[in-house]
Parts: C-alpha cells; sequence; structure tokens
C-alpha cells in the first residue's frame, strides 16, 4: 500500500516518525516533492482564501500527490502535551481536504488528541496502526521505533543541526562568521525553500551562524515560558517564544528575525507579545518581522534581508571599535 | 584628489554623487531615470564628469536603489547595497544619533527606525502610491500651482480644508469640492498636505514608535509644507539634511569608501563606461517546475551578469 505523505505542515515536526512507523507496517511512504511554483498554484487555487499560505501550500501538496498513491495520510493532531493544542487549522485539516470538489484516494485521518491522556492517544495509534495489520504487537513495536527515530532526529536538532539537515541526513559545517541571528517561526514557513526564499541560505552565504527554535530543548523552553504574565496554550507558538526569550537571556544572538505567514491568527499575536515582553524586560536585540504570503515578492525579502545584516554588522563593527 | 561616486537608481530619479574624503559632498546629479536606468546612469555619469573639478581621481563606487544591482555592473560597483542601508547610513552620518529616518520618494515611500545606529524596523509602502510625490505632483497640476511653489503657498495657510487622503481619487474630488466651495488655494493645499502626512503615519509608520531626533529626506522633503504638517502630527522638530534628495547616492558614496579602505583598487570601469553598449535581455529557465524569469546583461559577446533564478545556476562570479 503506497501511503502519500504531504511535505508541508506538520511534516517537518513528526516525519522521521511516520515514515519508520509506516514502513515497519510494510507501507510505501510516498512524499510530495519539495514546493515548487506548480504546487503553489494547484494550492492556492484549490484553498479557501482565508486560510494562511502554508495551509494553502498543504493542498497544492495533496493535489499534486493525489493520484500517486492510495491513501493520504493527513492526521488531525489536536494536542500534542497537556494543557495545551495545536493551531486551530491543523484540527480541521482533514475536514477541509475532504471538502475538496476533487477525487482523493483514501483519506487516513486518525485523531491525536494528548489532552484527553495517553489511553485515547494509544488507541488512535492501534487504529492507524489497523490500517495495515491486525497484529497488535507489531503496531506497538512499530510505534516505539518510530518515536526512537523521532528523538534522535530531535537530539540531532538539539546539537545545534538546521532542521533541513537532520531530516535530509546530510550536514554541512556552519559558517565560520561572528553574527549569530535566530531565526523563528513555523518550520514549515522556515525550511520550506520557496515560502521562505531560501532564507536561511541567504543568510549562511553572509557568513552568519543562523540559531532556530528547534534546537532549545523542551524543558528549557518550559521553564522560560512559566516566567510569562499568561499561559500560553498553542504548543508551537509557545516553542518559538521559549526559543526568543532563551537566547534573549543567554545573549546568544546578535538579531532576531520572525518568520510569520500571513493570515496566521497565532503569529499575530505572538509577535507582538514577543515585542511586547522584550521591550518590558529591557532586552534591546533587534527582532524583525517578515510577513510572507503568496504575492511576496523576492526583492523585497532580499532589501529586508541584507539591510538587517548590514546594519547588524556595522553594530557590532562599531562596538569593537 | 580623490572621490567616491555614489549611485542610486530608483523608479523616478537617479542620482548620483561625488563625495571627497572629507564626505563632504563635490558635485551631484538628480535627474529623472524615464524606465531606462542603463541610460540614465550613462547620461548621469557624463553629467557629473563635467561637474567635477580638475584632477578628482574616484577611488571607489557604491550603488544602491532597486536598480542597484544593475547600475553597479555598469558603473563597477566596490559596493552593492539595498537603499535602506543607504539611506540609514548616510542620514546617520549627518544626524549621528537619529533614531527615525522619513524617506517620501517619487513612487514609494519609506520609514527607518534605528537605535543605537541600527536599523532595527523598516516598512515601505506596497501598491498604493498615495503618500508619495507622485501623488502631490498630480494634484499640484490639478490646482495650477508649479509643485516647486507649494511649499510657500502651504506656509500661507491660515485655516487648512480637511481633505481625503487615502487615495487620490478621493482626494481630487474632494479638493474640486473645497474649490467651489470658495476656499483659498493656500488652505486646500496645506490641507493636502496634511492629508498625506496622515496616510504615510496610518499605513506607513503604524506601530512604529517615531522618537527624535526625526530626518526627513527624499525628494519630497523639498516641501516645506509637508515637513511643517510632520511637525504638526509628531510635535516634534523635523530635520531635513542639506542633500535630502540625494541621500541615497550619498550612502552608497560612504559605503564605497569605507569598502575600498580594504580593497587594494577600485572596479570602478571610469566615466568612459558611458560610451559602452550594454543589452540587456530575458528568457525563461526551463530546468524545472518554478519556471524562473532570467535577465542577462551584455556586452558585445561577453555576458556580464544574470540574475533572477531561484536556484544559483545561472549566476555568474
Amino acid at each position: 500500500m503506497k501511503v502519500g505523505v504531504p511535505r508541508a505542515l506538520l511534516y517537518y515536526k513528526y516525519f522521521p516518525l511516520w515514515e519508520t512507523f509506516f514502513s515497519e507496517l510494510g507501507a510505501e511512504v510516498v512524499l510530495s516533492s519539495p514546493t515548487n511554483k506548480r504546487i503553489l498554484n494547484l494550492g492556492t487555487e484549490a484553498a479557501e482564501n482565508e486560510v494562511c499560505l502554508p495551509v494553502k501550500i498543504f493542498y497544492g501538496h495533496v493535489i499534486s500527490l493525489k493520484d500517486k498513491v492510495d491513501a493520504l495520510f493527513i492526521p488531525r493532531i489536536v494536542s500534542v502535551e497537556g494543557g495545551a493544542y495545536t493551531c486551530p487549522k491543523f484540527l480541521g485539516l482533514p475536514d477541509m481536504i475532504r471538502a475538496l470538489d476533487v477525487d482523493l484516494p483514501q483519506i487516513i485521518s486518525p485523531t491525536f488528541n494528548l489532552k484527553l491522556g495517553l489511553r485515547e492517544f494509544y488507541r488512535s495509534v492501534y487504529e492507524l496502526g489497523g490500517f495495515f495489520t491486525k497484529n497488535l504487537f507489531k503496531i506497538v513495536m512499530a510505534f516505539q521505533k518510530g518515536l526512537n527515530k523521532l528523538d534522535s532526529f530531535e537530539n540531532l536538532l538539539h546539537d545545534g543541526h538546521l532542521l533541513n539537515e537532520a531530516l535530509a541526513g546530510r550536514f554541512f559545517p556552519a559558517p565560520k562568521g561572528r553574527l549569530r541571528i535566530g531565526v523563528v517561526g513555523h518550520p514549515y514557513n522556515i525550511f520550506d525553500q520557496y515560502i521562505s526564499m531560501n532564507l536561511i541560505e541567504r543568510l549562511q552565504k553572509k557568513g552568519i551562524k543562523v540559531l532556530t527554535a528547534e534546537m532549545v530543548e523542551e524543558e528549557v523552553v518550559d521553564k522560560i515560558v512559566t516566567g510569562l504574565q499568561k499561559k500560553l496554550f498553542w504548543t508551537y507558538e509557545k516553542d518559538v517564544v521559549g526559543a526568543v526569550f532563551h537566547w534573549l537571556d543567554a545573549k546568544s544572538v546578535d538579531g532576531i528575525i520572525y518568520v510569520l505567514s500571513f493570515a496566521c491568527g497565532p503569529d499575530s499575536l505572538i509577535q507582538i507579545l514577543i515585542e511586547h515582553e522584550a521591550k518590558q524586560q529591557g532586552f534591546s536585540v533587534p527582532i524583525m518581522p517578515i510577513v510572507i504570503d503568496e504575492h511576496s515578492g523576492e526583492a523585497g525579502l532580499v532589501t529586508r534581508l541584507e539591510a538587517f545584516v548590514d546594519m547588524m554588522s556595522r553594530k557590532v563593527g562599531s562596538e569593537k571599535s | 584628489m580623490i572621490g567616491y561616486l555614489g549611485v542610486d537608481v530608483g523608479s523616478v530619479s537617479t542620482n548620483l554623487v561625488v563625495i571627497d574624503e572629507k564626505t563632504n559632498v563635490v558635485a551631484y546629479i538628480y535627474r529623472r531615470t524615464m524606465g531606462e536606468p542603463i541610460r540614465a546612469v550613462q547620461e548621469g555619469l557624463r553629467e557629473l564628469k563635467e561637474l567635477l573639478p580638475l584632477g578628482i581621481e574616484i577611488g571607489g563606487a557604491g550603488t544602491t536603489g532597486s536598480a542597484r544591482y544593475l547600475s553597479g555592473v555598469i558603473v563597477g560597483a566596490d559596493v552593492v547595497k539595498n537603499e535602506i542601508t543607504a539611506h540609514a547610513v548616510a542620514a546617520s552620518h549627518i544626524v549621528p544619533d537619529v533614531r527615525t529616518v522619513l524617506e517620501i520618494g517619487g513612487q514609494d515611500s519609506k520609514i527607518i527606525i534605528l537605535r543605537e545606529g541600527v536599523a532595527v524596523d523598516f516598512a515601505m509602502n506596497t501598491v498604493c502610491a498615495a503618500g508619495t510625490g507622485s501623488f502631490l505632483d498630480h494634484q499640484a497640476e490639478r490646482i495650477g500651482i508649479p509643485i516647486e511653489e507649494f511649499g510657500a503657498y502651504a506656509l500661507k495657510s491660515q485655516a487648512p480644508a480637511q481633505i481625503a487622503g487615502r487615495c487620490t481619487v478621493f482626494a481630487e474630488s474632494d479638493m474640486i469640492h473645497k474649490q467651489q466651495m470658495g476656499y483659498h488655494a493656500e488652505d486646500i493645499i496645506y490641507g493636502l498636505c496634511q492629508s498625506l502626512v496622515r496616510n504615510y503615519l496610518n499605513n506607513i509608520a503604524k506601530g512604529k514608535e517615531l522618537l527624535s531626533p526625526i530626518v526627513f529626506q527624499g525628494g519630497v522633503a523639498a516641501n516645506l509644507g509637508i515637513k511643517k504638517a510632520f511637525e504638526e502630527a509628531l510635535e516634534t522638530r523635523v530635520i531635513i539634511p542639506k542633500y535630502f534628495n540625494v541621500m541615497g547616492a550619498i550612502g552608497a558614496a560612504l559605503l564605497a569608501k569605507e569598502r575600498v579602505e580594504n580593497k587594494p583598487e577600485t572596479s570602478f570601469k571610469g566615466f568612459s563606461t558611458s560610451d559602452i553598449d550594454f543589452k540587456t535581455s530575458s528568457f525563461y529557465c526551463k530546468g524545472c517546475s518554478n519556471n524562473c524569469e532570467i535577465l542577462k546583461i551584455e556586452v558585445g559577446k561577453e555576458v556580464l551578469a544574470r540574475w533572477g533564478g531561484r536556484c544559483g545556476k545561472w549566476e555568474i562570479e
């Protein structure tokens, strides 16, 4: 059985787990190609107008993949930790795709909701495994192997490797420059080279060491966010806030770039929260928001990045002299 | 004497500046781009050469503006910088502790927020040109007052008229209405200045903290009515630098001067580059489904530069 996984959204978080799990159960995993102009156009034509760019791109991946597979894996990921949720769009993702006016293969969409406890969570795992085998032991083993794989993937990130390198298993030495920039935002925006217009590579070419939120361990994030005025109830955004204030506290970055997608509800709140909180705590590290949508031109990004990097190098240069 | 050349090619104007070693402006040219950036640079260089004192030698060249890469190839730039850096460098050179730069040009307007010498935030207008020079140009024509006298008229206003500034179409019908009602020209003109400033502050400067010192530059800074409207709206003094309309080019020249300090010799091709026949052409790359449009610049059979691709395939180093 060929299971299609769209190379979008939570692929960037959990693909090592999914791939291992499906292969262990004898399925063939088919991944859509990296985002390109065609996928973007397919997505923007098919998607609801109000959704954010990464969700539109998810649609594009689904459509580009639908005729090549027997089933599409589109889980409904509601909550991945107690007391917090994921983005509302993830909750409705399988329904949004089913509502499309195109012929689709079977959609495998188990619900994962850790707020309901581990028992319910594993019930979903068995349900998902049940598509491929009736052997419960095999499902448990496959899931365990998947978790181990996810663990080693996350360890690579915590060791300072970039997510795209860890996913591909190919590593390149980090640039040796003095400047360090923290790039935060959703991994499906930052590490989709088409959406982010090669943001990270552009920075690296300028000799900048890039840090991302995935490199900061969960315990560190949790410790940081307990100091905030209000509890953050979106897991993925919490990671962003935690990383930013960890870097600010540790003085480990010279500047921060926040990549937001236009029409992203959580991003729009978190950006203001970060700016406000950083100001209140008296940090002066420059934070530059970059908002992207399907109409974003490269010229605008290039000009902003150049200006940001120039100004930081000038600042570091003047402090030195 | 050694001079440093700065070239700023924007959508409306092409500006060239030569500064000396003490960063004083020796000569400058402000001319229209007229949609032909290559010609504008070549003719600008020719005119600039006439203005330069004898015996000056160009020791470094820098380009900026939306045609910075193109003009960089043509003049042989030591440094090619974005217009935000160039404007920020020029402003902070002239007013070292500047914290806000308001820049309004012919078709774009931007704001640069600096803190401790670092541009921490900036914004540019997107699709609407309602808050820019061409908007004022158009309205000046409508009222029949030359744009050069606009500022002087605006300052005479006692009771400015309320003009809708969010769009030229609304502004125009508002202005006709006010004229028919019998308002004085100066009150309408200053009302227009206030509406432009309101538009700028609401759209471009939205959510930003505008702290003094504030520097106002770009072609529109010539208009004293706009300066006054900014000062009233922001309740603080606004500084207009002497060479406000060529600040981008000054920034590029300053950056060029800085760059050649660490460089054995300049890449500047000399003023004779004005006579070279540069050819540009474009094609679609069929390498992948991105179908990037690639642009190339040639002299004779030699390809000087290619750009536009998402991958590095067509780049020439």
